[in-house]
């Protein structure tokens, strides 16, 4: 799974990062750091309640094909 | 404390407003909404157009659904902060005689990109998740100290022993500024917040030049002898590649104190009243505390309590209204986070819920000091419950509310046994 981050959009809310520290890292004005983020196996769940606690929807999770080709 | 206000006289609608959306509510003084604000609101979600106009104070737009201040908060080129544009302040300015003192203007809430942005920029790590993190325990131990003060009493008005108290003294903390004085900024803010309703530019004025003032000697000592305080800090920061000046320092002053005292007192106060009409909270909260900053979120959803203004830049179809270049607009963004069509049962405080809401508002201006607000609300609920035994209203006071920009209760008597 990955997920997408529409960075330059980024209002530094940082309530992805409160949700999951480890997954969506902060530059030092509390800014998302990073555009692209491989969630690693078994932080899926985490990952998609990160993205939902964007309160501006700047963060897209694009699921893996079911057949788990990526 | 604020007198019932009357209504203010309805202006003639002008042509481009349709009777359709066109509805009859004063921010400042609706009875209904000054007796409970958000149950006003919800009323309002099922009576008024999701975007309507009013002839209340001076004639102006209310963007009451969610989408709609969604929307509004981040096209910053056709909904702008310059309620009066720069170039108009600008030209006013420059009609004074020359060596006048500078004028402070609460950069950057009220200006638009790209100057927003640059004046922004130098704030940010100040008030950074991680530069507050490191206030915490000091803000906990003001929180504490308040409660253990007004807790022998069994009663208290919650207001000033300790919403307002809080932030005030956390901010001059921050500042590095004499506790002494505490209560001459605390009183030019409050004026400042009042007076923002009524367009008096020299009242305004004249209320910005007195916080400047308090806090010049503070701001010039900092220059020369640096210590650990954000006055400190922002010396050491540049805006667009220049070196910081007094004018540019000023203006951040005005900024945090008038867009970050207010707000926190109100929140405070509205959340404590929540608790104190819900025991079943109080003890799910006291039996696992870690579910207080989930808590917090959704009384911010709950109880939203802040009105930023924004002035039509260009003529627009919104939402299915015209609007036209100069028109007034308010997002009521306490409406945004009570609608229907965003939060099933928005009327009903779920803890569950996974609440994202605009209590902060969205885009370019989003609030600056969410970090530093989130902790101190945190941090006083979480202290309120820990020393104090179950706390309701005090029966025989009613709670009085204001509304305008910053919404909450004028009072509020809480008692426990
Ligand atoms: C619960 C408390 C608070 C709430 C609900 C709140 C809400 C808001 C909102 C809605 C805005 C956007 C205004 C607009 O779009 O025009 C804003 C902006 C701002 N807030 Fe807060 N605020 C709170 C506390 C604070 C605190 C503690 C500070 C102190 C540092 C602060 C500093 C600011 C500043 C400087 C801005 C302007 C940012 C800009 O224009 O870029 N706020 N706040
Ligand atoms: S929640 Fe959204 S706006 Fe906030 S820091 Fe994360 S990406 Fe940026």
């Amino acid at each position: 799974m990955k997920i997408r981050i529409e960075k330059a959009s980024c209002v530094g809310n940082a309530r992805c990062a409160a949700v999951a520290p480890q997954l969506f890292p902060l530059d030092d004005d509390g800014y998302i750091a990073v555009s692209e983020i491989d969630v690693p196996p078994g932080q899926e769940q985490l990952a998609r309640r990160g993205a939902r606690a964007c309160p501006e929807r700047i963060i897209v999770v694009e699921e893996d094909a079911p057949d788990g080709t990526p | 404390m604020t007198q019932a206000r009357p209504l203010s006289p309805a202006v003639a609608r002008p042509a481009h407003v349709t009777d359709a959306v066109t509805y009859d509510f004063d921010m400042f003084a609706d009875e209904a909404y000054v007796k409970n604000p958000h149950d006003r609101i919800l009323d309002l979600h099922k009576n008024a157009p999701p975007v309507f106009w009013t002839p209340r104070n001076g004639g102006h737009w209310m963007l009451l659904s969610h989408k709609a201040n969604f929307d509004a908060s981040r096209d910053v080129e056709t909904f702008s902060s310059e309620v009066i544009p720069q170039a108009q302040v600008q030209a006013m300015l420059a009609q004074r005689p020359p060596g006048s003192p500078h004028f402070p203007q609460p950069w950057p809430i009220n200006i638009d990109p790209p100057l927003h942005t640059m004046h922004r920029a130098p704030l940010q790590k100040a008030f950074s998740p991680k530069a507050i993190m490191a206030l915490k325990d000091s803000i906990r131990e003001l929180a504490g100290e308040l409660i253990d003060a007004m807790k022998p009493a069994g009663t208290a008005e919650f207001v000033s022993a300790v919403a307002e108290p809080l932030p005030v003294q956390v901010f001059l903390k921050m500042f590095g500024l004499p506790v002494e004085r505490q209560q001459e900024y605390r009183q030019v803010v409050k004026e400042h917040m009042e007076s923002i309703s009524v367009s008096d530019p020299r009242a305004v004025m004249m209320r910005m030049l007195k916080i400047t003032a308090i806090m010049r000697d503070t701001l010039l000592d900092r220059k020369e002898n640096p210590k650990d305080d954000i006055i400190s800090m922002l010396w050491q920061t540049e805006i667009d590649g220049k070196p910081m000046g007094m004018d540019e320092m000023e203006n951040f002053c005005v900024v945090l104190f008038a867009a970050g005292l207010d707000t926190v007192v109100n929140g405070i106060s509205l959340g404590a009243r929540h608790l104190a009409d819900h025991p079943e909270l109080q003890r799910e909260l006291r039996a696992d505390p870690t579910l207080i900053s989930a808590a917090t979120e959704e009384m911010l959803r709950r109880y939203t309590f802040t009105v930023p203004p924004r002035r039509v830049n260009k003529d627009t179809e919104f939402h299915g209204v015209t609007m036209k270049a100069g028109d007034k607009v308010m997002l009521f963004l306490p409406g945004a986070d009570l609608d229907s069509r965003e939060y099933a049962n928005p009327e009903q405080y779920q803890l569950k819920r996974e609440t994202v809401h605009i209590a902060f508002g969205a885009g370019p201006h989003r609030c600056l000091g969410s970090h530093l607000a989130r902790v101190e609300l945190n941090v006083v609920y979480e202290e309120m419950l820990a020393r104090l035994p179950e706390f309701r209203l005090a029966s025989d006071k009613e709670v009085r509310y204001h509304g305008g920009h910053v919404v909450g209760p004028d009072e509020l008597w809480l008692s426990w046994n």
